[in-house]
């Protein structure tokens, strides 16, 4: 409910900032007269606002209708917003994996071995981390894998067009670049939860007890330290989502975050509504796993 | 354009004001990673300067020697895919970074603050819609919304910052407000209040001081965020427009030369990430020094 609110909030605010933009991706020397107001009749750009919000909201609300790209013509955004919403899932989702798993596997070690050398390497390396931009860790990557040592994964991560899987080998750069950032503050917040739960009674009862060493730590200690870790799930989905902008255009992936930047210097402004609103409405389904998340790790949660 | 160094600076000159200063100063002093960072910037900040009368080669010289050549003794950096030299651009583009980091910070704080002020000191209607606005704002992508602000009000350096300001100003605002909160159920307010302050006297003379120290933490953090969304911007063409030089924006002429000419996007990628770097190192030095107790 409160997701629909703040998706169709979202949108509108974007429809109405956009529609009072002048200029129109339609208009062209080669367009006059008649034919340039036929096509504004099309779109339907003739009306008032008030009117086209109105039947974009309808759109929207009773058919999932996002309207028609204004430089393709004929061109549904619905279909199209859909499938590169499951390409650029797919990568972000690799991204995810790797960014959670990475980040609480750093975060235990640095915990367990604090103030070695292990610690100060993981807690250093994690600024560094935090602090490169996405797009240079990918050219990085890039200048590393693919231009110096081309042999070894003979450019195979360049993502083919029109494909709906991409296999790991293509996969794995992009999802690290996008992810790599967000590891470095998973792990970071990972070691200080964990630092302070390891110190906790009912860990020492457990080492009292017996247990084994690695039963304590999964099983006691990080149940308890990833709660902290799940409140930026939701900032950190939105930072790939974010991120995921700058590494589509970077390597080529067909997705959202290509589509939506294409459209923005292509003046397309029907897409960028329609990419816009389906980026808020993944801000919000995001949102809601990470609240249903908490009751998972933490039983003392519960809703309603 | 100096507010990393003009905060360590104001916290060397008023040592017997405050011990809270003093005590930061010096806990900071012994922070060798900030103290590299602070002089890191300083430096920055100096050559931005610089830039401003004087740099190599004109930033927007074309053809100073054969395109995509390499470092050598006359460019330092190399020349880029117009044979522009790189390191003069890439004197200029701190400028930028700097301006685009320094005065979204200014600006967010004349946001953030005041708003979170009053809406946690008053608390009541003022505040749920502050809350709300601001939990509306935390669930939209930021920079797709600045890439649509920008878009809409034109690639200029001001309507960057003004696009970076509007979806980034939360931080400041939640951080204050939480603040208020928890202040102004103290004893000293409460004492101020019994002694008939005004409102105004009450926010900025009582309240304000005592949160100084993580609001300068979140803004020395908020900084390198503004940075790399600019480079984001820019990155994606719809930043500064050319032929003003921005990291970002040679990071992304460098790209398409990656195959060939691997120091044009070298070059504005280290000097990015040095600087973020630089400000996340000083960024926690100064909370490690402002606020003891979160300290391990």
């Amino acid at each position: 409910m409160l997701i629909g609110f703040t998706v169709l909030a979202v949108s509108s605010i974007v429809f109405l900032l956009i529609h009072r933009l002048p200029g129109d991706a339609l208009f062209s020397e080669k367009l006059r007269g008649h034919a340039y107001a036929e096509l504004l009749h099309h779109y339907g750009l003739d009306q008032p606002l008030y009117t086209q919000y109105w039947n974009f909201v309808v759109g929207v609300v009773t058919r999932g209708d996002l309207g028609e790209s204004l430089v393709n013509r004929g061109l549904k955004i619905t279909p199209l917003v859909i499938r590169e919403t499951a390409i650029s899932a797919q990568v972000g989702g690799v991204a995810l994996i790797f960014t959670v798993g990475l980040g609480i596997v750093l975060g235990v070690f640095a915990a367990i071995r604090q103030n070695t050398w292990i610690d100060y390497l993981l807690t250093t390396t994690s600024v560094i981390g935090y602090s490169m931009p996405n797009f240079v860790i990918a050219a990085l990557l890039i200048l590393v894998f693919g231009v110096w040592l081309q042999n070894v994964t003979q450019g195979t991560f360049f993502y083919q067009l029109g494909g709906w899987k991409g296999d790991i080998g293509q996969l794995w750069l992009p999802a690290f670049a996008l992810g790599f950032p967000y590891a470095s503050i998973v792990a970071r917040l990972t070691r200080a939860s964990m630092l302070e739960v390891i110190r906790q009674d009912y860990v020492r009862t457990a080492r009292a007890k017996g247990l084994q060493e690695s039963v304590i730590l999964v099983r006691h200690a990080l149940r308890n330290a990833l709660i902290p870790v799940i409140t930026i799930l939701g900032p950190l989905v939105i930072g790939i989502i974010t991120g995921s902008v700058v590494i589509e255009n970077f390597f080529g992936i067909p997705g959202l975050g290509k589509e939506f930047a294409q459209s923005i210097l292509n003046r397309d402004y029907a897409i960028v509504i329609g990419v816009f609103t389906m980026y808020a409405a993944m801000v919000g389904v995001a949102n809601l796993l990470v609240d249903l998340a908490y009751v998972f790790i933490d039983p003392r949660i519960r809703y309603g | 354009m100096a507010t990393a160094a003009a905060v360590v600076v104001a916290q060397e000159l008023e040592p017997e004001q405050a011990s809270l200063w003093s005590d930061a100063w010096r806990r900071l002093k012994r922070n060798r990673l900030a103290l590299v960072a602070s002089v890191y910037l300083a430096l920055l900040v100096v050559v931005a300067l610089v830039a401003l009368v004087w740099t190599p080669y004109r930033m927007s010289a074309i053809g100073l020697a054969p395109t995509y050549s390499g470092p050598s003794a006359a460019h330092l950096l190399g020349v880029d895919e117009l044979g522009r030299d790189i390191l003069s651009r890439l004197m200029v583009g701190a400028q930028i970074s700097l301006v685009v980091g320094v005065g979204t910070q200014l600006l967010v704080l004349a946001v953030g603050v005041p708003l979170g002020l009053i809406a946690g000191y008053y608390k009541g209607y003022l505040d749920t819609v502050l809350s709300f606005l601001i939990n509306v704002f935390y669930g939209i992508p930021d920079v797709l919304l600045a890439m649509i602000l920008v878009f809409i009000l034109g690639p200029s350096l001001t309507n960057i910052i003004v696009a970076i300001v509007a979806t980034r100003w939360m931080d400041m605002a939640r951080l204050m407000r939480g603040q208020a909160l928890s202040l102004r159920e103290r004893e000293f307010v409460e004492a101020g209040r019994a002694a008939g302050a005004k409102p105004l006297k009450m926010l900025f003379g009582h309240i304000l001081p005592n949160a100084l120290g993580p609001i300068i933490v979140q803004a020395t953090f908020g900084i390198p965020s503004a940075i790399l969304f600019e480079a984001f911007l820019s990155f994606l063409g719809v930043g500064v427009q050319p032929p003003t030089p921005s990291w970002g924006s040679m990071a992304n002429e460098g790209v398409q030369a990656i195959q060939y000419a691997p120091h044009m996007v070298l070059a504005p990628s280290v000097a990015l990430s040095l600087t973020l770097m630089a400000f996340n190192f000083l960024g926690d030095g100064l909370r490690d020094a402002l606020d003891p107790r979160s300290r391990r």
